[in-house]
């Protein structure tokens, strides 16, 4: 058999059960009493061993299967979990990823014997209790089907159960809620999918599954749990095993490059489709106009369906950072709590493969320069533990990702007498705001670090960031409050490929405004002109907003339409810009195109696109405006 | 002779229509609450077979009133009645000690067959 083509399966799969591994370990290092952590760790460690032993990856399946062993000792109470073993453990699951991406680069390195040893040593250490342990007698483990039939008949086994829900019942995730109270009554419950919170939500097809230890027989089992009320069937063991990936939603992998091209197509049949649209409308036949109005709904579901496609829980990359927060707090001699919120909220493939890197240099960053060492933070009346927060929300058509701390907070001081020293800011600026405040660490390699920590402290850390995320038609915003700590957050668009923009002219030529930043529009009068700080502004509902002429920005050369003029309101997070317009075209889909900025061009352009007559019109970077 | 039922709601109109259900049923309504403090302390006085249980009401809320009849009475045999929209409050009580619920607006023949569920 041509192992060749599941190679790239292999690697994803491995790769995604490693980083769910780093996950239980640290939620297993934090409560050791709790057993589902275990469990998930031994289940992804076994599944990688079956895997790399079927591509013939000897020394992954080996490295694991000593990892698996520990596992197991540890599952069953024959060894305890000390910080050793935690310490190994993580060092196993470390060394298996590096050899995972070793395979797949086509090398593969012989398994390390120093740390098979270790692992060996320490899942025999329980067997032979606190005596040494002598060479050559490690037992073999038992492989997790065995253990089954060698217990004693009334020893409590452990055994998959899934449960359906009546269809139609009320308050489903309630209903689950009673049907493991009265599991919880037979025995332990574990490995609960969906989790609980999604369970509550009602976010589920009515069939959930644990797993239930108990000394119970199957059918006392079925019979305890389907006299629960609204239960459609009970399903114990092996039924239920095979029924478990399906209770997921049935699922495919699907290579991404074929949504990219499927992506791409769409987008050109999007562009296609408005030129129809425009066509029609100019020919005046009505069953031309039926047609491409059936057109444009079909397409504009098919986009749809793509673009959700391509949607990923931000929590595939938000999954590493627990552990970098670990290692850093280690690394660093710092104490450091590390919470993450909206995991589920998610977004466009393409951009979350970008996202995690400006992330990762905030996270090290907060790490590094945001939380005090522990005797610091208690001498300024802190908590010795620090905090930080990464968190994803939705917001309109963008997502929010906010990395929080509670340490230091920047020093505008500091920042500021650096800025002026780099000729950044005149003398007249005597407060940074937190505006200039960002620009000024965005300055590629500007860092006020003392002394370059092996962490962080290049200067490479917000300037990385703000570079990436701009590229994505993102922003970056920073606040921060001396010795209360900073927050800084990154906002991007849902998706990157196909985006509703408003249409706006100005000077002849057509521009597209991304929908996701415009707040609303006005028409600009002058008698609501005022100005601040010698800019003109303009007076919405009590708001002043300055203002930016795009003819003025465009040099446009033909005659100023007098009187009112349409006016775009741009938001970005709480900034606002009155962008003055000669006119307003509508809304349209707009595809934006790859865009190799030229030499000279401004920085207000942030792409350009195809429009319904076929002519190209730039797209304005809404964040450059402002 | 006939189970006993404790009808907590504060609702007259509710605590009539229950009591309706189940008296119609064979059973026999020895006592209303309209407050979790009353259901507490009527549990205790009447010991009877089965407790319905509003969740939101006056003076100690059904749920707070349900982990206190549980901590004197594990064994109690409690019917959440809530209505649409409050599943994490259910799932609240349910980890409480509720046995198990139902949903507003009552069918009479849901609420007898959650009764029977709960007696069983």
């Amino acid at each position: 058999m041509d192992l060749s083509k599941y190679a790239a399966l292999f690697l994803a799969e491995s790769r995604e059960h490693l980083n769910a591994c780093n996950g239980s370990l640290l939620e297993w290092e934090r409560s050791p009493a709790s057993v589902e952590p275990v469990d998930r760790l031994f289940r992804a460690i076994h599944t990688i061993k079956g895997m790399a032993a079927t591509m013939g990856y000897t020394g992954v399946a080996t490295l694991a299967h000593s990892a698996e062993n520990l596992l197991d000792a540890l599952r069953h109470a024959r060894v305890t979990a000390t910080p050793a073993v935690f310490q190994l453990l993580f060092r196993a699951v470390d060394t298996l990823g590096g050899a995972v991406e070793g395979v797949a680069a086509g090398s593969e390195a012989e398994a390390d014997g120093e740390l098979i040893a270790e692992l060996d040593a320490a899942a025999s250490g329980a067997t032979s209790g606190a005596a040494e342990v002598q060479a050559g007698v490690a037992p073999e483990a038992p492989t997790p089907s065995e253990p089954r039939s060698r217990r004693a008949s009334d020893a409590p086994r452990s055994r998959p159960v899934q449960v359906t829900i009546r269809p139609g019942a009320v308050m489903r995730g309630a209903r689950a809620a009673l049907v493991l109270r009265r599991a919880e009554g037979l025995g332990v419950v574990s490995g609960l999918r969906p989790p609980t919170a999604q369970l509550e939500r009602d976010e589920f097809d009515g069939r959930f599954f644990f797993r239930l230890q108990t000394k119970a027989p199957d059918a006392e089992i079925a019979a305890a749990l389907g006299s629960g009320g609204e239960v459609d069937a009970v399903q114990v063991e092996e039924a239920a095993a095979e029924a478990d990936g399906a209770g997921q939603g049935r699922q495919i992998r699907v290579d991404l490059r074929r949504l990219d091209a499927l992506m791409k197509h769409v987008g050109e049949l999007v562009v296609a489709k408005n030129r129809l649209t425009a066509l029609s409308g100019e020919a005046d036949e009505p069953a031309l106009i039926e047609l491409s109005e059936r057109i444009a709904r079909l397409v504009s579901a098919m986009q749809t369906e793509v673009l959700a496609a391509r949607m990923t829980p931000v929590g595939e990359v938000f999954d590493r950072f627990p552990r970098l927060a670990r290692d850093l707090s280690r690394d660093l001699g710092k104490q450091i709590r590390f919470d993450m919120e909206g995991e589920e909220i998610e977004l466009d493939r393409s951009i979350l493969d970008e996202i995690g890197e400006p992330l990762l240099h905030l996270i090290r960053n907060a790490a590094d320069h945001g939380i005090e060492l522990p005797e610091q933070r208690i001498s300024a009346g802190k908590s010795a533990e620090g905090r930080i927060l990464l968190s994803a929300t939705r917001e309109r058509n963008t997502v929010a990702l906010r990395v929080v701390d509670d340490g230091r907070g920047i020093d505008r001081e500091r920042i500021l007498a650096k800025a002026r020293h780099e000729g950044l800011a005149g003398g007249e600026v005597d407060t940074l705001t937190d505006d200039l405040l960002v620009r000024v660490l965005a300055r590629p390699g500007f860092s006020t670090a003392k002394s370059v920590s092996g962490v962080s402290g290049r200067g490479v850390g917000v300037d990385v960031a703000m570079t990436r995320v701009r590229a994505l038609g993102g922003t970056l915003e920073v606040r921060s409050e001396l010795g209360r700590g900073s927050t800084f957050l990154i906002r991007v668009p849902l998706t990157l490929a196909i985006v509703r923009a408003l249409l706006a002219e100005a000077g002849g030529e057509r521009y597209a405004v991304p929908l996701a930043y415009v707040a609303e529009t006005v028409e600009f009068d002058r008698r609501a002109v005022t100005s601040v700080r010698d800019r003109e502004a303009l007076v919405v509902r009590d708001q002043v907003i300055p203002t930016v002429h795009l003819r003025d920005l465009v040099s446009a050369t033909s005659e100023a339409k007098s009187g009112r003029q349409p006016t775009v309101i741009l938001e970005v997070g709480e900034r606002r810009t009155a962008l003055v317009v000669d006119a307003l075209l509508g809304q349209q889909d707009i595809v934006v195109e790859p865009f190799d900025a030229p030499r000279g061009m401004p920085s207000f352009v942030g792409g350009a696109t195809i429009l319904a007559d076929g002519k190209p019109a730039l797209i304005l970077d809404a964040a450059a405006l402002l | 002779m006939n189970q006993t039922v404790l009808v907590c709601d504060d609702a007259i109109f509710m605590r009539t229509m229950i009591s309706d259900i189940l008296s119609q049923a064979g059973f026999e309504v020895v006592g209303e609450a309209e407050s979790g403090l009353q259901a507490v302390e009527k549990y205790r006085m009447l010991k009877p077979d089965l407790v319905t249980m509003d969740i939101v009401m006056p003076d100690m809320g059904g749920i707070e009133a349900v982990r206190e009849i549980c901590k004197n009475d594990p064994e109690a045999k409690i019917l959440m009645c809530s209505a649409m929209g409050q599943q994490a409050l259910v799932v609240e009580a349910i980890q409480a000690g509720a046995k198990d619920f139902v949903v507003k607006p009552f069918q009479p023949s849901r609420v007898l067959e959650a009764v029977q569920r709960v007696l069983a």
